[in-house]
């Protein structure tokens, strides 16, 4: 599903945040990738989610090499990857509702069937009789639960999350960690970015560890 | 990585129901974003009118200036026709040889026809232009020449003067007037007008653009966090710009219209004082209207311009916003 082909990616011409990378994650495995701050988790997300390009190596998600992609397919790429970010990145004016459709709306999904597609997705996360609120009347926890309804609201193939629970409880880091399972049992490919190594640490899934830009190790599922 | 459905029995079919839907999707979002952006405007009702009456102003001078001079270019045509001369005749000639006269002019090339006048009739004409009927009723003997009006077939200033020289020529003719100095002054003023309106107009285009792209600029800047994450989640340039593209366009014809009834309102303040000079010079003039078809261009205009500029200022962000 993702292969890294000895990928670097320097910023500014000078710093180099991640250095020859190689590793491939198959379609259907969940996969934690760990590392102090700064070591260099969010740019390798970034490489995949397009944000950024690699200045070396190669990066080939279902197959294809994403370098080649043309800007104009870019946007269509994307909406092949669930994203849920550590500051869930809601729209502070529009109800949970109108922020889960936002992934159908840009598609153009007919509105009665985006509708029944967000109320699943709702249904999923547990936040269905929230769905009027706006995302300010929802505690930390709920807030990252929406983010994850908007990230798989489209049925990705893929899902990446970054520090999806960097701000939370150890109980709601959890659960929402049990979210990304469940997601992963129904044949989603999941990637999470996360330094907490204890939590990590009961999941039993491959651990990818990055440091200084390096990969240190690739710890297999226990 | 793209998820291809499994293959169906019936591809090409349901290739076109995907997309006729996913042209429903895209008229859907046009509906939704032009209105949207229209709430979006009423929702900060003084800004907006501010803006369109920015807008506005920037278009009520360079359109007046048109429509003065589309006035003018109907005066042009009429003075055209009126690009006479007066061929004055030699005082002592008499009827007969007047006539001779005339038809020769009438035979001369580049003559279209004629009109002769005798000296009484010149007298009578004089007199009743003058209302000086009692005054001249008592002059002994009639002062006015005989003279012969000429409508040349080509109406160009040289042609015209040309012809002059030739008819000088004639025997019994004393004189030949024509006043193509200020016809050509005139002319000279309307070019310079036209060029001015056309200078004007691209000025003030370009002011209605910066007027809509900072006003969109703006709306871009507060919309920033909102257009990062649709980007993030696959939306496309087109379904980014689209809001701010109907907002521009709202402004452009908000303020369109407003430069419609701000050209109405001029019109009426300066209808009674424009009617009444113009009586004093004994002609009918009415100030120019903009009618339907100009007020269509207008608001037509207005419309594009304020679309350009909401492009203009999104794509500037949009240039900024795309990853490397
Ligand atoms: N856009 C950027 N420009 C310059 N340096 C960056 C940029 N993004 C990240 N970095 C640097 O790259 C390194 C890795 O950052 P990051 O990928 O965010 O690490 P992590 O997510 O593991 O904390 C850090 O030292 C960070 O300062
Ligand atoms: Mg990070």
């Amino acid at each position: 599903m993702i292969l890294f082909e000895h990928v670097g990616k320097r910023y500014g011409g000078r710093f180099e945040a991640l250095a020859n990378i190689d590793f491939r994650v198959q379609r259907g495995e969940m996969v934690f990738l760990t590392g102090h701050s700064g070591a260099g988790k969010s740019s390798l997300l970034r490489l995949i989610m397009l944000l950024e390009r690699p200045t070396r190596g190669r990066v080939l998600v279902a197959g294809h090499d994403i370098g080649r992609l043309h800007p104009s397919q870019v946007p269509f790429y994307r909406r092949q990857i669930g994203v849920v970010f550590q500051d869930h990145q809601l729209l502070v004016d529009r109800s949970i509702f109108h922020n889960v459709a936002l992934p159908l709306e840009i598609r153009g999904v007919e509105p009665r069937e985006a509708a029944r597609r967000v109320r699943a997705a709702l249904d999923k996360v547990g936040l269905l009789h929230r769905e009027k609120a706006l995302p300010i009347e929802l505690s930390g926890g709920e807030q990252q639960r929406v983010g994850i309804a908007r990230a798989v609201v489209n049925k990705p193939s893929l899902l990446l999350a970054d520090e999806p629970t960097g701000n939370l409880d150890p109980q709601l880091s959890a659960d929402i960690m049990a979210l990304f399972e469940d997601f992963n049992r129904i044949g989603t490919t999941v990637m999470i970015a996360s330094h907490d190594l204890a939590l990590i640490a009961r999941l039993r899934h491959r651990v990818l560890r990055l440091r200084e830009g390096r990969l240190i190790a690739d710890e297999e599922a226990a | 990585m793209s998820r291809q459905p499994p293959a169906r029995p019936r591809g090409a079919r349901s290739q076109r129901t995907r997309s006729t839907s996913r042209f429903r999707g895209w008229l859907r979002h046009h509906r939704a974003m032009s209105l949207d952006s229209a709430r979006r405007l009423l929702q900060a009702p003084l800004a907006s009118l501010l803006t369109m009456l920015a807008i506005a102003i920037a278009l009520v001078l360079p359109a007046a200036l048109w429509l003065a001079l589309d006035s003018a270019r109907l005066l042009d045509a009429e003075l055209d026709e009126s690009a006479t001369l007066t061929v004055y005749l030699s005082h002592g000639i008499d009827e007969a040889q007047a006539g001779r006269i005339d038809e020769a002019v009438d035979a001369q090339e580049g003559v279209a026809r004629t009109q002769l006048i005798s000296s009484a009739e010149g007298m009578a004409e004089f007199q009743q232009a003058l209302g000086l009927n009692d005054a001249l009723g008592r002059l002994e003997h009639n002062p006015l020449p005989a003279s012969i009006v000429v409508v040349p077939v080509d109406p160009a200033p040289k042609a015209v003067r040309h012809l002059a020289g030739e008819l000088e020529t004639l025997s019994g003719v004393d004189e030949v007037r024509l006043d193509l100095a200020w016809l050509e002054r005139l002319r000279h003023l309307a070019e310079l007008g036209s060029r001015l309106a056309l200078a004007l107009g691209v000025l003030f285009g370009l002011g209605v653009l910066l007027v809509v792209g900072n006003t969109i600029r703006l709306a871009v800047e507060s919309r920033r966090q909102e257009i990062e994450v649709v980007m993030l989640i696959g939306a496309t340039h087109a379904f980014v710009r689209r809001p701010f593209l109907y907002s521009g366009a709202w402004y452009g014809l908000g303020g369109g219209l407003l430069a419609c009834g701000l050209l109405g309102l001029g019109n009426q303040w300066l209808a009674t004082p424009v009617s009444a000079l113009a009586a004093s010079y004994g002609a009918t003039f009415s100030l120019p209207r903009l009618g339907p078809e100009g007020s269509a261009t207008l608001l037509l205009c207005s419309t594009l311009l304020g679309w350009l500029g909401a492009w203009i200022a999104v794509s500037r962000h949009l240039a900024e916003v795309r990853p490397r």
